[in-house]
């Protein structure tokens, strides 16, 4: 294997160059235009790739890299159709620009585990048809049939002859001949990247310290804002008093922002000691009241008021329970979620009279670029967003609270701002993983077999928050902001409403297992609370319900959990067969040792099946965690190594959740601050973990979430093998008030 | 005027003595692989070593480092010459996100200095006060344990090797 450019070359990977060189390779064209630039030689052929005569090929990544993997999956895949060695190639972030559209969203969103899914035939043919441009270049050149040459490490080669031309002395050639399509792919038996084992593309850099986060990012002329924002959410400055604080060293500007006060300083350190100087007023606003306790008091009045709107009704269940031999009911709640990514929130916005630079991680640059818009009036061509890695995402960085608050102060400054997050503005003012309370009824017969299941679930809805910040993004550019407002305002309305949220219910509704009468409903109820996607989404909720009151099922019946589930699953086979080998991996009937119980879940989420075995000991009456055998169907598998490392990830994120993760509130004031009050699980408290990905030829799945929904649940049911305790709210707490 | 030693290389800084060290060595000496995540000592994504031994930056003033060395991960290896724990983080593919890995490879460095042969509870103990939001704690694990055994001293990374990772 020869690599024609060092790697080192591309282990600095810095968002400022990469924006730079992008808009040199990016013509204004869109995908499918062959764009030859005579000045640098460099040639791309469409969008995502671009060839230099010195040989450089690069890949704009259009999905962001938040280490679950695209950096090296997307890579990897046009990768293979190119005949190009994954390693060889500099990859570029993707700026805002429909041509890397998410196509499962008509925006440039990562999430939802979709893209390998999504990308994987258009990436895969673009490769096939760029390496075929480049066989018919060299075809041509040698005056011979393209049928006798073949591509390898970036060379064709005339098979009968020998001779080879590598492909960056075939770019001028290669512009000039009709575009190619539809050139016939690889079956999987050719791969030569696909499916092996490769390391992480990004892994060096990373390792090194030479990976460039937005956080990292410094430009000339930069100050650095420190913001002080209501304790309450939804609250307003009254006043403030910056006649100590502008008096600190290094402090330029003290000033009333959008999402607070500002204090503007040369740097972080001196802009955070200078905001504990302002004093300042606030109105709290209607949410001062609001404490975790009324909350979920809410929640309970809420489904005894209402029933709620059908989500899916399969035969009648409240009849089925009414002649059931045995009925179970219970309660389930989950509290709210905070992201806590390693890296907290930041942006550098650099806004001018005719342009605006913007440095920030982001899962939606397009998202950003309406964003900044409508803060500066810039048009979106004039607005330039740098992606960069993201130390961490889980949805967060979906929402551009922190490049709004970047861009209005650079504007107001009239010089280049970064903003940072501390780590207590980052937990108190995030926007959660829902809280939701959760009513299941489930009735079986005389042989234990579950006849009805019930479940109501009540909760507010992410969307209908949302959708205002996403609307700016699909409607045109010349819509004047005052409707898009409108219509968001509109649309957030129908949501919960007319449209069902499906992240609400998702999980819920999808049940597999044969139940003849299953009704599920859904109450809309929403405190105020500001909320947002977290890693899963309506799964890391609802699988809990399933798989615990599932479990819960399965003793009332005096059945084993495994088998009854086995039971059930009679229509759904991929789904059975991960459970047959979680049980099988994780040597279900027979734990390490005498003190150790064992619990188990499987649950589908994001097209991927995955069931989990979790292994515990009870230990001074704390739960801990000893293993998880995992076990993974997501289809084809573009990277072994990261599915697992992904199923890993999924685990020790989810088990944060289910012995730790509560976000509370008191006095309408989010109660937790940093990592002593909102504990992340520590090296010493993960347990071992065992993944199989299962064989499989089916159209890739993803892996960034389903990993998690399963751990809570199999972590609850066996906390209840070991103990007899049912645990019906998360935080998993030994001894806590039953439902 | 601050007088720091970083990596071998002096640095004149013009920072107040209580800045923390964290934020003198990623804004004044523009060296951002070392990271912010808490502030608080809690997460451990800013540890350098001063002296050889690890210690969280952002709790610890610069003018305690006067005069002492300090290490960062620019400084621990690079890809011609890396630790023998870079090597190994790269062959049990470890890092995700990356944020956390910089205060990973530090604080691991420094407790292989001072204990060769850590057993399993001396490497949970030593480094579970990293935190990692992605769960790159069993490969770190791994890759400590693999270090600790190899018993090497200096490895140099062999850029052209197979690139394959071990299964």
């Amino acid at each position: 294997m020869t690599t024609t450019i060092s790697r080192r070359q591309f282990i600095r990977v810095s968002a400022t160059a990469a924006g730079g060189l992008l808009i040199a390779a990016q013509l204004p064209a869109c995908g499918g235009s062959k764009n030859l630039q005579a000045d640098s030689g460099d040639f791309s052929p469409n969008a995502f790739l671009t060839f230099s005569e010195q040989g450089e090929i690069t890949f704009t990544l259009p999905r962001a890299e938040m280490g679950q993997g695209t950096y090296t999956g997307l890579t990897t895949i046009i990768a293979e159709e190119l005949e190009v060695d994954p390693q060889a190639i500099a990859i570029l972030f993707a700026p805002a620009d429909k041509a890397y559209n998410n196509p499962d969203y008509y925006n440039q969103m990562t999430g939802g585990s979709n893209s390998i899914k999504v990308h994987f035939s258009p990436l895969s043919q673009l490769g096939a048809d760029t390496r075929q441009l480049f066989i018919n270049a060299a075809a041509e050149r040698l005056q011979v049939s393209p049928g006798e040459c073949e591509a390898s490490n970036a060379l064709v080669t005339h098979t009968p002859s020998g001779r080879q031309l590598p492909y960056r002395d075939l770019l001028t050639l290669a512009a000039t001949l009709d575009g190619v399509e539809s050139t016939p792919l690889k079956k999987p038996a050719q791969y030569k990247y696909i499916g092996k084992q490769r390391q992480r593309l990004d892994a060096a850099a990373k390792t090194f310290g030479q990976a460039e986060f937005a956080i990292d990012v410094a430009i000339d002329n930069m100050l650095v804002a420190a913001i002080a924002r209501p304790p309450v959410f939804g609250g307003k400055l009254i006043r403030f008093d910056a006649s100590s604080a502008e008096t600190m060293p290094g402090v330029h500007h003290v000033l009333a922002v959008d999402a607070g006060v500002a204090v503007v300083a040369d740097n972080y350190w001196q802009a955070q000691q200078a905001l504990q100087a302002v004093i300042i007023e606030w109105d709290h606003g209607k949410l001062a009241g609001l404490s975790s306790d009324s909350l979920f008091q809410h929640y309970r009045d809420a489904a005894d008021a209402d029933t709620g709107d059908k989500v899916r009704r399969d035969g009648n269940a409240s009849k089925a329970l009414a002649f059931a031999s045995k009925v179970i009911e219970a309660e389930y709640t989950v509290p709210f979620l905070a992201h806590a990514t390693m890296e907290p929130q930041n942006c550098v916005a650099h806004v001018q009279a005719d342009r605006c630079d913007i440095w920030v991680p982001t899962q939606g640059p397009d998202l950003a670029t309406v964003i900044a818009s409508n803060i500066t009036g810039l048009s979106h061509d004039q607005i330039h967003i740098h992606s960069s890695f993201l130390g961490g995402g889980f949805g967060r960085r979906i929402l551009h609270d922190y490049l709004a608050e970047a861009v209005s102060i650079s504007s107001a400054i009239g010089q280049p701002v970064k903003v940072i997050w501390s780590r207590e503005d980052d937990i108190a003012h995030d926007s959660f993983r829902p809280a939701t309370y959760n009513r299941l009824k489930a009735g079986l017969n005389e042989e234990g077999e579950l006849l009805a299941w019930q479940h109501q679930i009540v909760g507010p809805s992410i969307m209908r928050q949302f959708i205002p910040n996403m609307l700016g993004a699909h409607v045109p550019e010349a819509m004047p902001d005052a409707l898009v407002r409108f219509l968001g305002k509109t649309a957030g309305k129908a949501m919960g409403t007319v449209i069902a949220d499906g992240s609400c219910t998702e999980g819920a509704d999808d049940l597999p297992y044969s139940i003849p009468n299953l009704d599920v409903r859904y109450v809309h109820v929403d405190a105020g609370v500001p909320l947002l996607y977290w890693r899963s989404v309506g799964h890391s909720q609802n699988a809990f319900m399933v798989e615990s009151f599932l479990d819960e099922a399965a003793h009332a019946a005096g059945s084993d959990p495994y088998q009854f589930r086995v039971g059930l699953l009679k229509e759904d086979p991929r789904r059975r067969a991960v459970l047959d080998k979680a049980a099988e991996l994780g040597n279900w009937g027979n734990p390490a040792a005498g003190n150790r119980f064992q619990g188990i879940a499987v649950h589908k989420s994001f097209g991927s099946y995955v069931a989990q075995v979790a292994e515990i000991e009870i230990i001074n009456e704390q739960i801990q965690v000893k293993h998880i055998s995992c076990v993974v169907d997501c289809g084809l598998v573009v990277n072994p190594d990261i599915v697992r490392m992904q199923m890993e990830s999924g685990v020790i994120f989810g088990l944060t959740a289910a012995l730790y993760g509560e976000i509370t509130h008191r006095d309408g004031r989010v109660e937790q601050s940093n990592f002593h009050d909102y504990p992340l699980l520590r090296m010493n408290e993960t347990p071992t973990i065992s993944v199989h990905i299962m064989e499989s030829d089916e159209a890739p799945s993803g892996v960034g979430e389903p990993g998690v929904p399963p751990v809570l649940p199999a972590v609850a049911n066996a906390v209840f093998a070991a103990t007899g305790q049912r645990l019906r709210k998360a935080p998993l707490r030994l001894g806590q008030a039953q439902g | 005027m601050l007088s720091l030693t970083i990596n071998e290389q002096s640095y004149e800084v013009d920072a107040a003595p209580d800045t923390p060290l964290l934020w003198v060595i990623r804004d004044f000496v523009k060296l951002t692989g070392t990271k912010f995540g808490c502030g608080k000592g809690l997460c451990g994504a800013c540890t350098v070593h001063l002296d050889g031994i690890a210690i969280r930056s952002c709790i610890t003033p610069v003018s305690a480092a006067v005069g002492r060395p300090i290490t960062t991960i620019e400084g621990l290896g690079n890809e011609q010459q890396p630790h023998p724990l870079q090597s190994a983080w790269l062959e049990h593919n470890v890092p995700q996100c990356g944020y956390c890995q910089p205060g990973q490879l530090m604080q691991a460095s420094s407790l292989l200095a001072s204990n060769a042969s850590p057993t399993e509870d001396e490497i949970k103990s030593a480094m579970s006060g990293n935190l990692c939001r992605c769960g790159t704690y069993p490969r770190i694990l791994k890759a400590i344990q693999q270090v600790a055994a190899s018993n090497t001293t200096a490895m140099f990374y062999d850029a052209t090797a197979p690139q394959d990772v071990k299964a």
